[in-house]
Parts: structure tokens; C-alpha cells; sequence
């Protein structure tokens, strides 16, 4: 993804991808996430949290410093796409 | 296995030690084995090697010749039997080129004060399987316990070990190759570690403690949660007994295990499913955990950036049932016989699908694997319910017992635990 539109993102789409992401590399097949789940409850460890930020760093262009990494950001796709939404506009 | 000890018969083995509310029953334990030899041949197998130059693989008869693992049941008299019962059976090394590569001891009337009345142990080779392998078993032998005379699995069996990497060879060997070179480079000097200097092996002893207290989340400075944050704080206590000692400022060379499978379900029970990142600090750098913390974190994340995790989990699995030995060959340091600088995992949640067990409710799970003689310690957290459980395991000569006692309490106090009782 271009960083040049981050301003105008959407930010159900970015849940979306978000989510896609975690359910194609993180999560088993047969236990897909949905965007209002709680990762952490979902089985997310250290590592996978540090896959997601991976993503958003090739994907959005920016890495989550280690101050944002509160509960409220990142306790479900949602919150990551809520904060990545912030943090483009 | 680490070339110094090779003939030295040093145990490879590790506990998994399950209390719970009542006595078991090792007739429906045994019963749960025999049906599971139906369905996987590996609790009987036997390490081989097909040419005495060939690689190490497990190899199993067909069912006809599988005889279940041994299920040993014992009336103790106390808690304190019932550790030196646990400690007996870390030292007592399986042979799983002459014997199953795990067994099963039924405990019973151990700590009959605090409420327990049986312990269930499951003692393993640790090369069949990692941790939440053990757990995987368990509660295959818990279904199976529960669906007598039924088609366990709804008729469809669960998968016992990984399939094989789909990328071709030489894409592997390309990575396996990478994984060995990166090893090289981690870091100047041959780490130490309390067994530097040990030249044969002592006993593996253990002490484990169960605390209560909240953990904060994977988010968060203090994400006491996350693996760098429990590895700083474990660090920062070996800090401590490298000052005590005076050993020298050299970099902690520390493994950390992740798991590979697929989160939301069991997966594989059988085999290798763990990679490693390398974390490396040194002890002079442990006094603000905090900022540790940040350190190890950005350091786990180059790593994968860089593609390193998944060269060592391609490495591992590549090198096939040789990966330690293998992997010392690489190691800064091997020349010395020297490996890591301490071991620390956390092995995570005790499934809560494993509530009960053989008609019994468990009351707290963790597991005490033997560490190797160099380095010596290992540290080892898992939760079950709402109990945090650390393990301490040593060797004898590496550790004194008030070093240990040193290292658990402040990890709790670092951690904010108060003892469960």
C-alpha cells in the first residue's frame, strides 16, 4: 500500500486488513478472529504482537512506538486500526 | 547432545506434574494410553538411526507390537516425598533408544493438608515433545478418557505432528545454512554461566512456587505479560548472582523458544514445533528492566524482520532431531563447551479445556524441565487458572539452594506476586 493516501483511510478497511492478517499468518485456519475479539484471549503472544506491528510498519508506513503499545490500541484489530487511522490523519 | 556429557547418561528428561482434587485412577489412564496407540504410535516409539551415520528419527512397529507407556502409581506420605519423588524422576534419564520415550506416575496422598490428593506426572524425553505438546497429550488421553466406546475426535483424528515444510530443499538448506551463519555472529565471546568450570554433570534438581497477582497484558510498558519484560526481570536476577560470584561483564546469551503453531487450537502434539530468537545483554545493562525491556523487544523485531526466526525454525526442523548438537557446533563459544548464559521460557496457560482430568479437577498444573549442565539454571513461568507458577531448575554444583531461594523471590517481588496458598 502507497503511504501517500493514509489521510483518507478507512477505517473499517484497515480492520479489515488488520484482521485478514492475523487470520492468514497468526491465527489456525479453523479459528479466524473477527475485529472486535480480544487478541490477547485469541492466543496472541509477544511474538505475534510484534508480527501485527510488522504489518502495520510495511503496510502504513509507521512503526508503533513502544509507548502506544497500551491496552487501548491494541486489544483488537479494531483498536489497531482505530489507532493506525489516528496516526495517518 | 552437548559433546562433554556425552557419555555421561545426563537426563534429557521433562516434567509435567498435574495435581488434582482426588485420587486417579491409573486403570482409566492406562486404558486412555492403549486406545491412544490406536490412533498414534509415538508414546512407543523409539529413537533409531537407520545406518549408524544417518540421522536420528523416532520409528514405531505396527499396533500389534506397541506396548503402552508405564503408568507407576505411589501412596506418599508428604509434600515433601512428593518432591523428592519429582526430583527422582527428572534424574532417573529415559533411554528412548530402549525404552518409550515417556512414562506416567500417579502420586498419591501427596500434601494431603493443603487439599491435594494426587499428583499426576508425566515424564518425557524432551526431544518427543516441547511443553505444549505435553499438554496436547493430556488432553487427548482426557477425550479419550471421555468418549469410551465413542468415535473420539467426532470420528476424525486430531493431527499429531507438523507436516513437513513445503518449500523445496534447497530453499531450505539456503535458509539452514543462514540460520547457522547468523548463530556465529551473536555474539564476541563465549557466554558463562553458573555451570562454567563444571566438569561432570550433578543431579538436576528443581523448586517451583505458586503466586497470585495480576499480570498486565501484552500492551504497556510494564507488559509483565510479555517475554521481554519477564526476560529483563529474570535477567536483572541473574545480574545480581553474577556480582555475587564476580563474573565478568560478558553478554547474556539466552535462548527463547517460540511456538510455531497456528494460535486458537491445540495443534501438533508430537516433534519440534519451537523456533528461537537469541537474545543477547549484558548483565550491566539489567538495572532499569524497563528499558531492557524496549532493548529486547526491538532486538526480537530485527530478528524477524530479517527473516531469522524462520530461518532457525527451518533450521531446526532441516537439521531433523540433531538441532542442539547441531546448533552448539555454531554457537560462539562451543570450543569451551560452553552453551547458553541461563535458560527462561514461559510456557503460558495450562489449557483450561484440561479443567478436569480423569474425572478429576485439577488444581494446578506447571513443568520442570532439566536444564544442561552448562548452563546450569533455568528459569520457567506458566499460569494455571488463576496461579502463576515459577519453576527454578539447576544443577547441582552450578547453584546453591539460597541462590535459587534469591532468584524466586525477587522475580516475585518483580513481578508483584503475593504466594498463593
Amino acid at each position: 500500500m502507497s503511504t501517500g493516501n493514509l489521510s483518507r483511510l478507512d477505517p473499517e478497511e484497515v480492520a479489515r486488513a488488520v484482521t485478514d492478517f492475523i487470520n492468514t499468518t497468526i491465527m489456525a485456519r479453523t479459528r479466524p478472529v473477527r475485529p472486535d475479539d480480544d487478541l490477547e484471549l485469541a492466543g496472541l503472544d509477544s511474538m505475534a504482537l510484534l508480527k501485527v506491528l510488522l504489518f502495520i510498519e510495511a503496510h502504513y508506513g509507521f512503526w508503533m512506538p513502544d509507548e502506544d503499545l497500551v491496552t487501548d490500541n491494541i486489544r483488537t484489530a479494531r483498536a489497531f486500526a482505530a489507532y493506525i487511522c489516528r496516526r495517518s490523519a | 547432545m552437548q559433546a562433554l556429557w556425552k557419555r555421561e547418561g545426563i537426563s534429557n528428561n521433562t516434567l509435567m506434574v498435574v495435581h488434582c482434587d482426588g485420587p486417579l485412577d491409573h486403570a482409566r489412564i492406562g486404558r486412555a494410553l492403549d486406545r491412544f496407540l490406536d490412533f498414534c504410535p509415538w508414546p512407543s516409539a523409539r529413537l533409531r538411526r537407520r545406518l549408524p551415520w544417518g540421522p536420528l528419527h523416532w520409528a514405531a512397529g505396527a499396533r500389534a507390537a506397541l506396548a503402552a507407556p508405564p503408568v507407576r502409581h505411589k501412596r506418599l506420605s508428604s509434600p515433601g516425598a512428593l518432591h523428592a519423588e519429582l526430583e527422582a524422576e527428572l534424574n532417573a534419564a529415559i533411554d528412548p533408544r530402549r525404552e518409550p520415550p515417556l512414562r506416567f506416575a500417579i502420586l498419591d496422598g501427596a500434601a494431603e493438608a493443603a487439599g491435594l490428593q494426587s499428583a499426576l506426572v508425566v515424564t518425557w524425553f524432551h526431544p518427543l515433545m516441547d511443553p505444549r505438546g505435553g499438554q496436547n497429550l493430556l488432553a487427548h488421553l482426557a477425550h479419550l478418557d471421555e468418549s469410551d466406546g465413542r468415535a473420539p475426535w467426532g470420528g476424525a483424528p486430531s493431527v499429531f505432528v507438523t507436516g513437513p515444510d513445503p518449500r523445496p530443499l534447497k530453499e531450505r538448506g539456503r535458509l539452514g545454512r543462514s540460520s547457522q551463519r547468523y548463530m556465529r555472529t551473536l555474539v564476541p565471546e563465549a557466554p558463562v554461566s553458573p555451570g562454567t568450570g563444571l566438569t561432570s554433570p550433578g543431579r538436576v534438581r528443581f523448586e517451583q512456587a505458586s503466586f497470585v497477582g495480576d499480570d498486565h497484558g501484552l500492551g504497556g510498558v510494564r507488559s509483565t505479560r510479555e517475554i521481554c519484560w519477564r526476560l529483563a526481570l529474570v535477567g536483572s536476577t541473574m545480574a545480581d548472582l553474577w556480582r555475587r560470584r564476580g563474573l565478568p561483564d560478558l553478554p547474556f546469551l539466552v535462548p527463547v523458544s517460540i511456538d510455531l503453531r497456528p494460535k486458537g487450537e491445540p495443534g501438533a502434539t508430537f516433534g519440534n514445533v519451537l523456533a528461537f530468537h537469541f537474545a543477547r545483554f549484558k548483565p550491566s545493562e539489567t538495572a532499569d528492566v524497563d528499558r531492557l525491556t524496549r532493548a529486547l523487544r526491538q532486538q526480537m523485531t530485527d530478528a524477524l524482520r530479517d527473516g531469522q526466526i524462520d530461518a532457525n525454525a527451518v533450521a531446526m526442523e532441516f537439521l531433523k532431531y540433531r538441532p542442539l548438537a547441531l546448533m552448539l557446533r555454531d554457537l560462539p563459544g562451543t570450543a569451551t563447551r560452553e552453551t547458553f548464559s541461563f535458560n527462561c521460557a514461559d510456557l503460558a496457560d495450562f489449557p483450561p479445556a484440561l479443567e478436569k482430568l480423569f474425572g478429576r479437577r485439577v488444581t494446578n498444573a506447571y513443568h520442570a524441565p532439566s536444564v544442561l549442565p552448562r548452563p546450569g539454571v533455568g528459569v520457567f513461568f506458566n499460569r494455571c487458572g488463576i496461579k502463576n507458577n515459577l519453576v527454578v531448575s539447576w544443577i547441582e554444583g552450578a547453584m546453591e539452594t539460597q541462590e535459587v531461594a534469591r532468584i524466586i523471590e525477587a522475580i516475585r517481588e518483580g513481578m508483584g506476586w503475593r504466594a498463593a496458598h
